[in-house]
């Protein structure tokens, strides 16, 4: 790990120790502007740190573990489109959505038409759920593979509506957005055609490792408190700790932890400079499903292993249960990815 | 030369050769076939890769073939994965358990008799197994007495692999019985063909007998065949155990990816190829076969890199049997009744053969041997996640 990433990876360690689990947006945001999280992946050329998707992984994975409120993911999407744009002035967009200015994404695919036959603008209809903080967002990152583009939309104009989704994971904060008719300057068209195909992928990809790593890091959390939790709680005059029985569904977690992990430090080994590709999106699709199952696998036991108190509201185990429930439909649920993984195998070997 | 071009090279090299000399369709001609068609077959590929170097990458410079980096291993593992060679089944206790202890534990005599007779082909098992220490090595009972500049070994050793045609054993015995279990060890190298050796091929659930157990009845050994000094066989064990550390899973899980095509052709024979649920359990296999892969791969980059950490090798081997179980499990369901129809089965195949019921059977191998799935699950609670050892004073009547 290089020397950058090693002190930017500490300050979010740092940050979300100090601020608790589940820390609000309005605590951890401003610190995330303030420390440069957001420029971690940023090109060196359009002043960021330069530390690819490798670098948003370790931080995702830290953000992970602290369960944090912020659009974090959305943001580092939008910046990337941004980065692989051919804009003139993507410095002055970057430079805002560094700075403070709040950019968010959907994070499943969204539902959308987008009529490009005007010549100054396009109109878009449909809708996007999973969007995170759109409230506080200026601009919503969309694309449509089957209408191949990828823009950028302002939140505040006629036609486009949020509606607060009240899911049982609080800390994601998602909306659902309509779109009625938007009419959006042609200007803010990222990428269209062949060139917007390649963009969609690479922004999936993205997606899929970042949500990797958010798992990765908040099972590996959950397992430390839950072994904590076995070490410190004693019944029959020992702690639970010592009972083969409880030790061993903690090392089938740390098991399932160390495949996922393994599996999506693997791919950014492989294909960080390679995120356009079909077959990079599939293996992010692996790293994010084994990321998603081990993390439900950790959560369910956990609650289990925890017994009373991880029914109690007051305890945090709930919270890594609903993140973890959340997860598993983020991006392509896992159900879908199973048939996915198979299709395209299959697709494979027919060739 | 940048070391990109070297390994290319050496990819290249190897899957050439690889190419030429494996055996065209083993599979076929070791399906049915008695032992003995085997172990002739097992010599003469021995033989090829021996000559070729290919058998013997992990060994020091100065051996031939040897002197090879573990980046440079992994990539021979890759291809002979990838060329679907047969397993050196039969040698592998002697290229890597036998090898690797002489040369960290063994004395210049011991190397200079040993090795040179290893590479020319003889056979070795291992005796550490006992009926009545498995996961509990350590209370092993077989006895070495020392007389004069001899040991006489009584006892017994069991599931030792091929110990029917091994030439020399691996042996672990006790040499005192007061003190703590691990501290009476000794590490000997015993003669199969010495007076009172009596091997009985243990006959397995799957037909095969890859196993067997071994007798000794007043065996002499000669003091001279002692690896390291009396008292300290358990600490040559471990360096016996750590020597293919890896690298054998590394091949493995490998050979698992190349073999997904094999449940493409199961879905197909057996009519589910377009069964949603199938394909369901079908991605999930394929994602657990993924990251076995990559955990072994990960875990040799460690070695390499030197940040092997206690507990590393654990999760591997209990992530690898987890994902061979599913992999075959979903082989026998997907074959469904035909696969129940006994078929005879091919020897010295890899863990995946297509011969769903069997291969189900023989992935217990990977959860039960070199350490079973619940020590491999003791060493990640205790040693990774600092969780307490398991209390020792429990004795019968107490309980």
């Amino acid at each position: 790990m290089s020397e950058y990433l090693q002190e930017i990876r500490d300050s979010v360690r740092q940050v979300v120790a100090d601020s608790g689990l589940a820390a609000g947006h309005e605590t951890v945001w401003p610190l995330a502007v303030e420390l440069g999280w957001l420029l971690t992946s940023v090109p060196e050329e359009l002043g960021g740190l330069d530390l690819g998707v490798a670098g948003t992984s370790e931080l995702c994975q830290e953000l992970g573990r602290g369960l944090t409120e912020i659009p974090f993911i959305p943001a580092v999407l939008a910046l990337e489109a941004l980065s692989h744009c051919q804009w003139s002035d993507r410095a002055s967009w970057i430079e805002r959505f560094t700075t403070g200015e709040l950019v968010s994404a959907p994070l499943v695919e969204a539902d959308l038409s987008i009529d490009r036959s005007g010549v100054d603008q396009v109109l878009v209809s449909g809708s996007a759920t999973a969007v995170q903080s759109a409230e506080e967002a200026s601009h919503l990152l969309l694309w449509d593979s089957s209408s191949e583009c990828v823009l950028l939309i302002p939140m505040q104009q006629p036609g486009l509506e949020f509606i607060k989704q009240s899911t049982w994971d609080e800390a994601r904060r998602l909306y659902d957005v309509i779109f009625n008719e938007v009419a959006v300057d042609s200007s803010l068209v990222l990428a269209t055609d062949e060139v917007a195909g390649k963009l969609i992928a690479r922004l999936r990809t993205l997606r899929n490792f970042s949500l990797a790593a958010d798992a990765i890091g908040a099972s590996s959390a959950l397992l430390e408190l839950t072994v904590e939790h076995l070490q410190t709680r004693e019944q029959f005059g020992r702690p639970l700790a010592l009972f083969q029985a409880l030790k061993h569904r903690c090392a089938d977690m740390k098991t399932v932890i160390a495949g996922a992990e393994a599996m999506l430090q693997d791919c950014l080994r492989k294909f960080a400079s390679q995120l356009g590709e079909d077959v990079v999106e599939l293996k992010s699709k692996t790293a994010k499903y084994l990321a998603s199952t081990a993390f439900l696998q950790v959560a369910e036991e956990a609650l289990q292993l925890h017994g009373g108190i991880g029914m109690a509201d007051e305890h945090p185990c709930h919270l890594f249960l609903k993140r973890s429930l959340l997860s598993e439909h983020l991006a392509t649920s896992d159900m879908t990815c199973e048939v996915d993984l198979a299709t395209s195998f299959l697709v494979g070997t027919e060739g | 030369m940048s070391s990109d071009t070297t390994t290319r090279q050496l990819r290249e090299e190897v899957r050439a050769w690889l190419a030429e000399n494996v055996p065209a369709d083993w599979r076929r001609s070791m399906t049915g076939v008695e032992q003995e068609a085997f172990v002739a077959a097992q010599r003469e590929w021995f033989g090829k890769l021996a000559q070729a170097g290919y058998a013997t990458p992990h060994w020091p410079q100065g051996w031939p073939g040897g002197g090879r980096s573990l980046a440079e291993q992994k990539i021979i593992y890759e291809e002979v994965a990838r060329a679907d060679a047969p397993r050196l089944i039969l040698y592998f206790v002697a290229l890597y358990h036998a090898a690797c202890t002489l040369m960290e534990c063994g004395t210049p005599q011991q190397q200079d008799k040993y090795l040179p007779a290893i590479l020319s082909g003889e056979i070795w098992c291992q005796g550490f197994s006992e009926p009545n220490a498995g996961s509990d090595l350590a209370s092993l009972k077989t006895r070495a007495e020392r007389r004069g500049d001899k040991y006489i070994i009584n006892g017994q050793k069991t599931w030792s692999t091929m110990a029917q045609y091994a030439d020399r054993c691996l042996l672990l015995a006790r040499t005192d019985r007061s003190g703590p279990p691990q501290a009476g060890l000794t590490y000997l190298l015993l003669d199969m063909r010495a007076k009172g050796v009596t091997v009985r091929p243990i006959s397995q659930i799957t037909g095969d007998d890859e196993f067997a157990e071994i007798f000794f009845d007043d065996v002499e050994v000669p003091i001279e065949d002692r690896v390291g000094e009396e008292g300290q066989g358990w600490a040559v064990a471990q360096a016996t155990l750590a020597s293919e550390r890896g690298l054998t899973l590394v091949e493995l899980s490998q050979r698992m990816r190349y073999s997904l095509s094999m449940l493409a052709e199961a879905l197909k024979e057996n009519g589910c190829y377009d069964d949603p649920v199938a394909r369901r359990d079908l991605g999930v296999v394929i994602a657990k076969v993924d990251a076995a892969c990559a955990l072994a791969d990960q875990y040799l980059l460690k070695r390499i890199s030197g940040e092997e950490a206690v507990g590393d090798a654990s999760l591997v081997k209990l992530y690898y049997a987890h994902a061979l179980r599913e992999f075959t499990r979903l082989g026998r369901k997907i074959s469904g009744l035909r696969g129940q129809y006994a078929k005879t089965f091919v020897r010295g195949a890899t863990q995946e053969t297509g011969n769903w019921t069997l291969d189900f059977m023989n992935s217990y191998n990977w959860s039960i041997a070199g350490g079973s799935n619940e020590i491999q699950r003791n060493i990640v609670a205790e040693r990774m996640l600092g969780m307490p050892r398991e209390p020792k004073s429990w004795r019968w009547g107490e309980g």
